[in-house]
């Protein structure tokens, strides 16, 4: 099902993440060596690096492709306590350095006391914003009034968590029924059991980001939390990636039914949960329709989950690291039972339609 | 602190135990010093210098040094040291350029017993001989530094750096004349104690000011300089020419470097701004500290390691007004906690993933070294346990590519560019719809399309002789419903002329074609609600019946069973909206008791919103009195539409939406098709489907979506002719009165598609223009520009 391709990615230190632009036809990727790399897909699909520049004066924690609408933008942030907006500047096309692209910081965010954990651009709908969180706890929301203008970022929210926040993920969602909204998670690791997932919504009438909810089941250290793109559904998943791979659902609860003008109140329920990895997971991302979710963990695997039409998920595929890409079948076989210890009802649905319809008739009643 | 570790070091005779603490000082410190028994600390700063004992459990202070009753500017120190020879000597210096030696063993209150006033700025730096008693050396703001012996009143020699001021002298451990300075201008030079005429050797190290330097304990060529510039670099002195051999990059300019002992390749470096944490770095990890130590509220002022040989205490002084000791142990470790993966799913159902190559590689060998004994033990390399490291620490990146089919999203993009939304009769555009979703696979939204259009399709246009011959010739070979289905599609194209053929004795076959449409659908209902559902059952039996009666020849033909093995597997996902719809079964009853009326109600609603090509069908239907209004079944379509959004596919959504247009528009949410076009047409422009997206936009009915393409695009045209900006809308020039869109090419007006270079205003019809440019680069406007089309 998949070819692995290698890529040299000359990175002197750990590459901490790799991301995709809008169109999936550029990557980039970020390390502990300081350095952003940009890579672009040739017509035959090899990846080459276009550009690699030293971005930061400490580890760069992440990196993150803006909306094409405001042009060839990336966002950084580092254990130098700053992010940074950088612009890519196509040189002339006489130019003899044709093909190598330029990238030139447009703003450093330097309000940060700490290591800036994650950043990340709003959803196009709501203008050129950017997140960012970071070890102190706080996170913090940047506009650019004028699209423009990419070197003049505005401080508009900073929302404290409390806790040292690792990761945060805006909600896609582009329904005028659906409030600005962004999870923040937490690797804080001090011993007492705290929820480690929060989430902030956008008020319209206080102008202000108030915490809608937390996940009170999430109390292990948080590493990536994301989002799924929504398309249309009328409530939100939400990935977690924790000690083991979350999936929850949230469910916004009519408004009839809440006080007016308060926080947005949630159904929230934890559709999967997945030990598969047998350790510490530290990334999870959803394929572009939301339907499929890829996590990664110490065991060096890329699995792959997915719903069946029960929402039922499972393990759909485990790809590993040094890339040999491992087929389904066999794996699978290997990793039901724990996973029917997780979901019980998979079990049962996989025998076939009679589980399924006994499932339904519930329904009804 | 509370959880912070107890250390206990033996170091020959003597033991260090002590743990993470902390005490306040009364103000700033700028420098520490320890003396040599390890269990004492000088505190030196504009208005504090005390010597503390270090115990176990914390701090304790032992001697303050600052006497007299009125404040001197001798005592403002900004450096100093404690001999390693004598307990009893320490040397400070001060902000106002005296250099001031203290005698411990001085009976008196007073500990003072020299003092040098031979500097004319701050003093940064004094520094005592390692080994020889009474040498102190001192480096000033004013660009010299001078050597004492602290048995005469004033200077042996006096070196001048013919520079900008001297930030840090220090001796060299290795070779007994040796020292060396750090300028502000870059620049380290290396000093003969016993030539004070010129430098040694000189070279520049860093970008800005150097603020400090470190002779490597063990290591004795190496000095470790750190600067401004945020780096610190450790150089081979030995050498010829200083020799770069690391460099450091930390985040803020280096203000404090020192060597940990018996750690041949780490060092501890503070910072004199911003950043207030101390860190240890293993000099061949240059970007990632090996430790950090985040105790101090303000910038770190003075480190030191306490003893010379152990690597686990270190002690700080801070312009917080405290002095700390931290455990090694209890160091925070950003190695650990970064995040060792980076993953991010593309678009097309690409997976790139990047992982430290440990753990990539420890997956693959893990399994044969626990089952294999054979591997000698003494291969294991042995670890030196005070500096364990395990090479520089890379990532493997890699991209899964998905291989063309399987679960990748190019049936996305297919179905998008195929798919016919407008332009034809709505059968058409299902019939269509279906046939494409068929060809990629997707079975289940083709049978939805298919669906659709028994629903909202006048019956004329499916034949109905054919539809029931599929059904009956279907269910011999299990898949009756997709090959009714298919075999109704090959057949459509008579549809229209069948319909008019048609006259009213057929009716009976399309009540049993529009029934058995509803049997599609009801059946499910029937089967979960195991026949509580009376009138349905009827319906269904009559349903039957009229089919039997119809088709009595095939033997084989199990009928009654037949839709109910089949139909859980083909249309499952529908399952749910059927059963949440509770007011299907009513809608059969009341159907059921008044046929007439309600048929006839709902075929005249269904007039008003039918297009103009489908009048005359409608019109011919009103004459059908038992058929099912698609009314009905809006109820069913709006969830099964929500169905598929909440799946993931939006495509689905938006495409019916589009296709039955005010059928089904009215029943659902206008915020809801909002968010179902902006989130479609986001996804088509991921996918670049530009043409596709605009088409989206242009027929959403949505306000907010249909504005889109209209908000922010600006044309800036220039007059070909005269080659000012056209200023009036149109393309007829307002200067010279011509029509501006000419093809240079073919000189006829050019409609629809213009290209145009923006370097000469000159252009014309697309195809032209490009054929043109195949031959030559110039303007085919003969003006002699190079024409640049992007």
């Amino acid at each position: 099902m998949f070819v692995a391709r290698s890529i040299a990615a000359d990175h002197k230190d750990l590459i901490h993440d790799v991301s995709f632009d809008f169109h999936g036809r550029r990557m980039a990727t970020c390390s502990s060596d300081q350095s952003v790399k940009v890579w672009d897909k040739s017509e035959s699909g090899d990846w080459h690096c276009t550009a690699s520049w030293k971005t930061h004066s400490g580890s760069v924690w992440r990196v993150t492709w803006a909306h094409p609408e405001f042009g060839q933008v990336l966002a950084s942030c580092s254990f130098d306590r700053t992010a940074a907006v950088w612009e890519e500047i196509v040189g002339e096309s006489n130019d003899k350095l044709r093909g190598q692209s330029h990238w030139v910081k447009r703003t450093t965010l330097v309000d940060s006391r700490t290591s800036v954990t994650d950043v990340k651009f709003a959803p196009k709908h709501m203008g050129l914003m950017l997140a960012t969180c970071s070890a102190d706890g706080i996170v913090r929301i940047y506009e650019a009034p004028d699209v423009m203008n990419l070197s003049q970022w505005s401080l508009q929210h900073e929302i404290s968590c409390k806790l040292s926040c690792s990761c945060i993920s805006w909600n896609p969602s582009s329904s005028r029924a659906h409030a600005p909204m962004i999870a923040v998670g937490s690797d804080d690791s001090s011993p007492n059991a705290v929820a480690k997932v929060q989430i902030f919504e956008y008020n319209e009438n206080t102008r202000k980001y108030a915490k809608a909810e937390t996940l009170l089941t999430v109390t292990d250290p948080v590493h990536d939390i994301a989002f799924a793109p929504n398309l249309g559904r009328s409530f939100h998943t939400l990935a977690v990636a924790t000690k083991d791979v979350r999936i929850f659902t949230l469910k916004p609860v009519r408004k009839e039914l809440t006080s007016s003008g308060g926080p947005t109140k949630f159904e929230i329920h934890i559709v999967a949960q997945f030990d598969n990895h047998n350790s510490q997971v530290w990334r999870v991302s959803w394929n572009i329709t939301g339907t499929v979710l890829a996590s990664s963990g110490d065991d060096g695997c890329v699995r792959l989950w997915k719903a069946n039409y029960m929402d039922n998920w499972k393990c759909t595929g485990i790809l590993k690291g040094n890339g040999s890409p491992v087929n389904g079948s066999s794996q699978q076989g290997n990793s039901n039972p724990s996973l029917g210890s997780n979901v019980p009802n998979l079990q049962s649905s996989l025998n076939g339609s009679s589980a399924s319809r006994f499932e339904i008739r519930e329904f009804v009643r | 602190m509370e959880k912070m570790s107890r250390v206990t070091t033996a170091l020959g005779s003597s033991a260090l135990t002590g743990r993470t603490m902390h005490c306040h000082l009364d103000a700033p410190a700028n420098a520490i010093s320890v003396c040599r028994d390890a269990a004492q600390v000088v505190v030196a700063g504009r208005s504090i210098f005390k010597i503390f004992a270090i115990e176990e459990e914390q701090f304790v202070e032992k001697l303050n040094l600052r006497v007299g009753r009125k404040p001197s500017l001798n005592l403002s120190c900004a450096d100093v040291v404690w001999h390693q020879m004598d307990e009893n000597l320490l040397a400070t210096a001060a902000t106002n350029g005296v250099v001031v030696t203290w005698n411990l063993g001085r009976p008196s209150r007073n500990k003072q017993d020299q003092l040098f006033t031979e500097h004319k700025r701050t003093v940064n730096k004094v520094c005592f001989h390692p080994t020889e008693a009474h040498v102190l050396l001192s480096g000033s703001q004013d660009g010299f530094m001078k050597c004492f012996d602290l048995r005469r009143k004033d200077s042996v020699s006096t070196f001048s750096g013919q520079s900008e001021s001297v930030r840090d002298v220090q001796f060299s451990i290795r070779d007994y004349f040796t020292f060396a300075s750090t300028f502000e201008n870059g620049n380290v030079q290396l000093w003969d104690i016993r030539r004070p005429d010129r430098c040694e050797r000189m070279f520049t190290a860093h970008n800005g000011p150097v603020f400090c330097c470190d002779w490597h304990p063990e290591d004795r060529g190496w000095l470790a300089t750190g600067g401004r510039d945020k780096m610190v670099k450790v150089w081979d002195m030995t050498t010829h020419r200083a020799k770069e051999m690391h460099c450091v990059q930390t985040i803020a300019s280096v203000a404090r470097v020192k060597w940990r002992p018996e750690c041949r390749h780490h060092l501890a470096t503070c910072s004199m701004m911003v950043d207030h944490n101390i860190y240890v770095w293993d000099v061949r990890r240059p970007f990632v500290p090996a430790a950090m130590f985040e105790e101090h509220r303000d910038v770190t002022t003075g480190i030191a390691w306490r003893h010379p040989h152990d690597p686990s205490f270190l002690l700080s002084g801070s312009k917080d007004s405290t002095l700390c000791q931290h455990l090694f142990r209890d160091a925070s470790q950003p190695v650990e906690r970064a995040n060792p993966e980076g993953l991010c799913y593309g678009l097309f159902g690409d997976l790139a993933f990047a992982a430290k190559e440990s753990l990539v590689a420890a997956e693959s060998g893990r399994k044969p070294y626990t089952g294999d004994r054979r591997h000698p033990i003494f291969f294991k390399r042995k670890l030196d346990p005070a500096e364990p490291f395990s090479g520089l620490a890379s990532s493997a990146l890699s991209v899964f590519e998905i291989e063309p089919g399987g679960g990748s999203m190019s049936w996305f993009v297919d179905t998008a560019e195929r798919y016919a939304l407008t332009g034809r009769p709505l059968a058409e555009l299902c019939d269509h719809n279906a046939k494409v979703a068929r060809e990629l696979g997707r079975n289940q939204v083709a049978q939805t399309w298919t669906m659709l259009r028994i629903i909202y399709c006048s019956p004329g246009l499916v034949p109905s002789a054919n539809l029931n011959h599929s059904v009956g010739k279907g269910s011999s070979c299990g898949l009756p419903l997709m090959n009714s289905f298919n075999l109704k599609d090959m057949a459509s194209g008579l549809g229209s002329e069948t319909r008019l053929d048609r006259s009213k004795g057929d009716t009976r076959s399309d009540t049993v074609l529009l029934d058995s449409s509803a049997t599609l659908i009801t059946n499910e209902d029937n089967e979960e609600t195991e026949g509580s559902d009376v009138p349905t059952d009827y319906l269904l039996g009559d349903v039957e019946g009229e089919e039997d009666e119809l088709y009595p020849l095939d033997p084989e033909h199990v009928h009654p069973e037949e839709p109910e093995y089949v139909l859980p597997q083909e249309a499952f996902p529908l399952r749910h909206e059927i059963v949440d719809t509770p007011s299907g079964p009513e809608h059969l009853q009341d159907k059921a008791d008044s046929p007439h009326v309600s048929g006839s109600e709902a075929d005249a609603a269904s007039l008003a919103p039918v297009d103009s090509s489908f009048s005359l069908l409608s019109i011919s239907h009103a004459l059908y009195d038992s058929r099912l209004p698609p009314d009905f079944f809006s109820v069913l379509v709006c969830d099964m539409l929500h169905f598929y959004a909440e799946q993931g596919d939006v495509q689905m959504a938006v495409s019916v939406l589009i296709v039955l247009g005010e059928r089904v528009r009215k029943d659902i949410d206008e915020q809801t098709q909002e968010h179902w076009y902006t989130s479609y047409i986001d996804l088509l422009q991921r996918f670049r489907l530009w043409n596709v997206s605009n088409q989206v936009v242009k027929l959403s009915t949505s306000q907010a979506v249909s504005c889109l393409n209209q908000a922010s695009t600006t044309l800036h045209v220039n007059c070909s002719h005269c080659k000012r900006p056209m200023s009036s809308r149109g393309w007829v020039c307002d200067r010279c009165h011509r029509c501006a869109s000419m093809c240079a090419v073919c000189h006829h007006v050019v409609k629809g598609l213009f290209v145009w270079c923006q370097g000469c205003s000159h252009g014309g019809h697309l195809q032209h223009i490009m054929k043109w440019l195949e031959g030559s680069s110039h303007c085919p406007a003969g003006c002699g520009h190079l024409c640049e089309y992007s």
